[in-house]
């Protein structure tokens, strides 16, 4: 079982919580579950950015059902779901829309493009060149479009959730930090366990194929969800409501900010975290202690997403990356201070961190 | 000199004007100063040619040379120039003679008077003044002192820099007990009168604390606080501590013993942090485990 799920018996403890709430997370995992196995993680990140409107980038190799998943979780809370596959040789308009000349009428008719969507994936979004890549992100920050002179609120809610494949880094276009930044939360995705993998299989021999017109089809996951949602965009605001409420003690904030600044003190950091970081973890906090059952939020919420927030949004320096470092080592230093490990730069140094 | 030639001069117009008996004795007389050079000019001197006499004694206080002779008539005119080493009254005639060997006959006396310029008497140099001596050993020691004691100051800044940044070290090595830290924490948070602030690092060092008794520092952090929240020892302190810090509905009154009977154990906590992260800890906390 992953550590990072939440323990059933935690769920739905708390008597302070609209009873909604707890059933609308309830179904909707279970019916992302129906299709989806395992990825526990991934489901509850996905709520967490669709709790606080915060846009999530998905890393992972091909194959780990992340089209599968938001694909799945849009039709469960009966949201717009669009997808668009970046290449090189995308154009902005191809995103945001454009303006076409209506030869019937001689006049501009606008016409909308794909980001006007509540879910919206960005697949591999470091394949598409950096001004298309900025004009996704910029709707992202404003939620408002441009196009010709006039401008267009996104629907709400609105959400991006974009994947990049870390491993074909030939012919891409790596997103900058300042672009990062944008992205609440970074997950990286992992193969399932063999019992997931296993149960994976064993679901895919049970599809069988779907007769169309006079011939038939081989039925893919994508055929397994039928029905309706089982969630509406009204639940939905609730829930996001009840985020706003779930409580932050100035303990839990001193946590953050502690956190956030050893990223900018770390002598092996380039790059330390930005105060959109804080929010992020605060923000990301509130949604996970909802999704437990709790209304307040605990160390173990700031410890659990610390990774997701953070690590695409610090950047290692040359000496700690000639020294073998990885991001994770480095945040595991910086959350270890927490537990009391004294982080000064003298013991940095004595440590042989020094830079 | 100037006045001399013009002396001159007028006297071999003079002798022009009042014919050559006049012109066959010539009263020429002019001043000078001791080894300063005199001229006389146009100087007609009845008779053969002359010439000056060679210098025979190399005393001779006085230096004759004829500069141009011109034949004038039945005699011959000249340019002198003389130079004497002493004070005196001079009869130029003295040092001539003539170039076919005969007598000097009618050659009339030219006096000529050399005045000093020194003080009357006065026959010994001035005295030599002492200049100062140069610097020892010239510019190139003057450098090779001055580079000398540059080094010497850069060596002292140097060392003084290492022993300043090995005493950091050392400092920075001393472990650092987790009773001295948690002590005074544990003792204002049973007391009440803990801040902010001072719950945050209470909390983290408790987590610290058993993230180490556990072994889980090379865990992921989110990994590893489930598991310290799963084990029997520290998820009742985890749990109290997230009770008292974080629920906003937690009554201090109504739990405060139950809090301050968790964190007790930890008032006398002297289990020594090491320094370097994954170095197992020295002394087990006493009443904790």
């Amino acid at each position: 079982m992953n550590p990072e799920a939440p323990a059933p018996s935690e769920q739905g403890d708390d008597a302070s919580i609209d009873s909604e709430c707890l059933n609308f997370i309830r179904d909707v995992r279970q019916r992302v579950g129906t299709v989806v196995v395992g990825q526990d993680v991934v489901v509850e990140r996905l709520l967490i950015s669709l709790f606080t409107g915060g846009h999530l980038l998905l890393q992972g190799v091909p194959g780990l059902a992340k089209t599968l998943l938001v694909s799945t979780l849009s039709r469960t809370i009966d949201l717009h779901f669009a997808r668009i596959q970046f290449t090189v040789d995308l154009l902005p308009s191809d995103i945001v829309g454009s303006e076409i000349l209506d030869q019937r009428t001689n006049d501009f008719r606008i016409h909308k493009g794909p980001i006007f969507t509540n879910l919206l994936l960005a697949d591999e979004i470091n394949r598409a060149a950096p001004k298309v890549q900025s004009a996704l992100l910029e709707a992202m920050q404003e939620r408002k479009v441009t196009i010709g002179n006039e401008t267009f609120r996104l629907p709400t809610p609105f959400l991006v959730i974009a994947t990049q494949n870390p491993i074909e880094q030939s012919g891409t276009f790596e997103l900058p930090e300042a672009q990062l930044d944008r992205f609440m939360l970074c997950h990286r995705l992992d193969y399932p366990t063999p019992e997931e993998e296993k149960e994976v299989l064993k679901r895919n021999i049970a599809l069988g194929v779907r007769r169309e017109d006079r011939g038939a089809v081989a039925r893919t996951e994508f055929d397994v969800l039928d029905g309706g949602p089982v969630a509406t965009t009204e639940a939905l605001v609730r829930v996001m409501e009840a985020v706003h409420k779930v409580y932050v003690s100035d303990t839990f904030t001193d946590h953050v900010v502690e956190v956030v600044k050893r990223t900018r003190t770390h002598p092996a950091l380039e790059l330390g975290a930005s105060p959109r970081a804080g929010i992020a973890l605060v923000k990301g906090a509130r949604a996970r202690a909802l999704i437990h059952g709790r209304h307040y939020v605990i160390p173990e919420d700031l410890f659990a997403l610390a990774e997701d927030v953070l690590l695409h949004r610090i950047r290692l320096s040359y000496e700690a990356l000639a020294e073998g470092l990885t991001g994770p080592d480095v945040l595991r230093e910086i959350l270890g201070p927490l537990g009391g490990r004294a982080a000064a730069p003298e013991a940095a140094l004595a440590n042989g961190h020094a830079h | 000199m100037i006045m001399i030639h013009r002396s001159t001069t007028i006297a071999v117009a003079l002798f022009a004007a009042f014919g050559s008996s006049r012109a066959e004795s010539p009263a020429a007389s002019t001043n000078s100063t001791v080894g300063m050079p005199a001229r006389i000019d146009q100087l007609v001197i009845p008779g053969t040619e002359l010439e000056v006499k060679p210098i025979e004694d190399r005393r001779e206080p006085l230096i004759l040379r004829i500069v141009d002779a011109f034949p004038h008539g039945s005699a011959f005119r000249y340019n002198l120039v003389y130079y004497a080493l002493e004070p005196g009254e001079y009869d130029l005639r003295k040092y001539l003679r003539r170039k076919d060997g005969s007598e000097l006959g009618e050659v009339p006396a030219i006096a000529v008077r050399v005045t000093p310029t020194l003080a009357a008497g006065q026959i010994q140099p001035h005295s030599l003044q002492l200049e100062p001596s140069p610097p020892m050993g010239g510019y190139r020691f003057l450098i090779a002192v001055g580079a000398s004691l540059w080094l010497a100051g850069l060596t002292y800044i140097l060392m003084r820099g290492r022993r300043t940044a090995a005493s950091r070290r050392v400092e920075a090595a001393r472990p650092i007990t987790l009773g001295e830290r948690l002590k005074p924490l544990v003792g204002a948070a049973i007391d009440g009168t803990l801040d902010d602030s001072g719950r945050a690092e209470l909390e983290r060092l408790l987590i610290g604390y058993w993230r180490d008794r556990l072994g889980l520092q090379g865990e992921r952090p989110a990994v590893a606080l489930a598991a310290m929240r799963a084990n029997p020892e520290a998820g009742p302190l985890l749990r109290g501590l997230e009770d008292w810090l974080h629920r906003p509905d937690f009554d201090p009154k109504a739990r405060g013993e139950e809090l301050a009977a968790l964190l007790r154990p930890y008032l006398n906590a002297d289990e020594t942090i090491p320094a370097h992260e994954g170095e197992p800890a020295q002394v087990v906390a006493g009443g904790t485990s």
